[in-house]
């Protein structure tokens, strides 16, 4: 599960104006009562166009996602581990073809949402802009990336929408595992030789910036997501997540002896709150907007996959086949 | 042609990707991901049948075994079968607390021809699964639900019906009941074969200098 720090576009208050009242209140009372959505209900606008964004970004996350992890693959350490790494990666994909599905049935069809991936009208988590220098950066991504996503998604599989909080269940279910090989694997090198846990340590330092960049702008400075949240469709603030997030992992950060490179990061007792130092926000919209380490690598091997396979697509299409959105 | 993109990834280096550029997409065109079909999973014999969900193949063959791949490979599974999706006739959605089979117009279509078997699944409630409640016989799916109704309308509350014939169905046969039989041996994808604490209670053991929380 990769999904995290979503950009949504402005909820535009003209718009929602010009929904029927009548229907627009009687929609967020069943979504006030706990009932979920289903593709055929009525449903305004906004709330599709929203959603198709964030179940979009969140499926190109998980195949994006999936290429650090997969450098790695060929040269894990030992057999074990390199079939713990493939069967993780293949969650992954398979996860991102059920988001996929799940954002279809809004009504745009997954050739259109690669389309918006490979021209870069799409985003997905920034995080997978930077790259996994060592076998310990691949660690350091099975354990906090997944972990900071499953405070994300364990959120968001409470939403209203139901095709989408299927999907998020069967990813929940495997991403327990994910969580423990990231753990396991980062526990063995921070335990080992002192080559390997300062390879770990070194990963460690590299992917605190943008594991802190993770959920998003801080909410003061994130766009009006008041509306998202009435409709379920943001389940929780940005702060709130990296809150929970820094509960649950600096102290299993901390239990290694291994450092994390912010000087003020603690708990604070008064607060219960983590202080910090706020991330480089600047950088955050520069990576996101093309200019990180990895954009340009991430798109072309996307895209020329994608080329790569399109003679076996077209070989294997039936001439009489009709297009029909998945129902559920 | 630019250079192609360096990489720290020797693979990539070796596949000489190019930098995306406006000139050099190619949108893909409708069908380039298929058409699609819905896949349905049994957990254990004598389960109800419920649907997992969609897949994009370009035939039934190759939806089978990527339903498969995406619905069972992580769970216990005894039987799977898909359909495509345009074979399945759907109900309205109806009120969460209610029967949809009571909102639905008396249809008293005369239909001749052969009669054949439909497969009927309910949602009880919005956010979960269709499940399996049986089958009827009928010349056309409108008659079909119409049976169903008198078959299996008692059941409160239902708020969507899909009935799906038979015919089109494309099930498990039992030789390929054995692709279920690997997963015993595939605990390294199970979160409880990886345990750290006894490590890491270890690794403190031997470093009583290390930073307590």
């Amino acid at each position: 599960m990769y999904g995290g720090g979503t950009v949504f576009e402005n909820t535009g208050f003209k718009e929602i104006q010009q929904e029927d009242p009548a229907l627009l209140a009687a929609f967020q009372e069943r979504i006030d009562r706990g009932e979920k959505i289903e593709p055929s209900d009525w449903m305004p606008d906004m709330y599709r166009r929203q959603l198709i964004r964030m179940i979009e970004q969140h499926a190109h996350s998980e195949i994006i996602g999936a290429l650090p992890e997969g450098t790695w693959i060929t040269r894990a350490p030992g057999f074990r581990r390199k079939l713990a790494q493939m069967a993780k990666v293949q969650d992954e994909v398979g996860h991102g073809q059920l988001l996929y599905s799940a954002a279809e049935t809004l009504g745009k069809s997954r050739e259109e949402m690669i389309n918006d991936l490979i021209n870069g009208k799409s985003k997905y988590s920034n995080i997978f802009n930077y790259p996994a220098f060592t076998w310990a950066d691949s660690n350091v991504i099975s354990w906090l990336v997944d972990a900071g996503a499953i405070v994300n998604q364990l959120a968001n599989a409470k939403g209203s929408y139901g095709p989408y909080c299927r999907a998020l269940d069967r990813i929940c279910a495997e991403e327990s595992f994910h969580l423990k090989y990231g753990h396991d694997a980062v526990v063995h090198l921070a335990t080992g030789t002192p080559f390997q846990r300062k390879m770990v340590q070194e990963a460690l330092h590299r992917w605190w910036p943008p594991l802190m960049h993770f959920f998003g702008p801080p909410d003061k400075m994130s766009i009006h997501t008041e509306q998202l949240m009435r409709w379920k469709v943001k389940m929780a603030s940005n702060d709130d997540m990296r809150q929970q997030f820094l509960d649950m992992y600096v102290p299993k950060i901390w239990e290694l002896g291994l450092t994390l490179p912010d000087p003020i990061l603690k708990k604070n007792l008064e607060t219960g709150k983590w202080d910090y130092t706020e991330p480089d926000w600047e950088e955050f919209k520069r990576v996101i907007n093309g200019d990180g380490p990895c954009n340009k690598e991430r798109l072309g091997v996307r895209k020329q996959a994608e080329e790569k396979g399109a003679w076996v697509r077209r070989a294997l299409l039936n001439p009489q086949a009709k297009y029909v959105q998945p129902l559920a | 042609m630019s250079n192609p993109l360096q990489s720290l990834d020797p693979r990539i280096n070796r596949l000489g990707v190019h930098e995306v550029t406006p000139e050099t997409l190619v949108p893909k065109t409708g069908l380039d991901q298929f058409e699609t079909y819905e896949a349905f999973l049994q957990k254990r014999e004598g389960a109800k049948y419920e649907h997992v969900g969609p897949v994009h193949a370009p035939n039934e063959e190759m939806a089978f075994l990527f339903a498969k791949e995406q619905y069972s490979r992580r769970m216990t599974c005894v039987g799977l079968f898909v359909v495509k999706t345009d074979q399945i006739l759907t109900t309205p959605f109806g009120p969460n607390d209610n029967s949809i089979y009571d909102l639905l117009p008396t249809d008293n279509e005369v239909v001749s021809g052969d009669p054949q078997v439909w497969e009927v699944f309910h949602l009880k409630k919005r956010g979960i699964q269709h499940h399996h409640v049986g089958s009827v016989s009928a010349p056309s799916a409108i008659v079909a639900l119409t049976l169903a109704k008198e078959t299996f309308g008692a059941e409160r509350p239902v708020v969507n019906v899909w009935i799906i014939p038979e015919s089109q169905i494309r099930f498990t046969s039992s030789e390929e009941k054995a692709i279920w039989d690997t997963l015993k041996d595939k605990k390294y994808r199970d979160a409880i074969s990886y345990k750290v604490q006894d490590r890491i209670d270890r690794y403190k053991q031997g470093h009583p200098n290390l930073q307590s929380i």
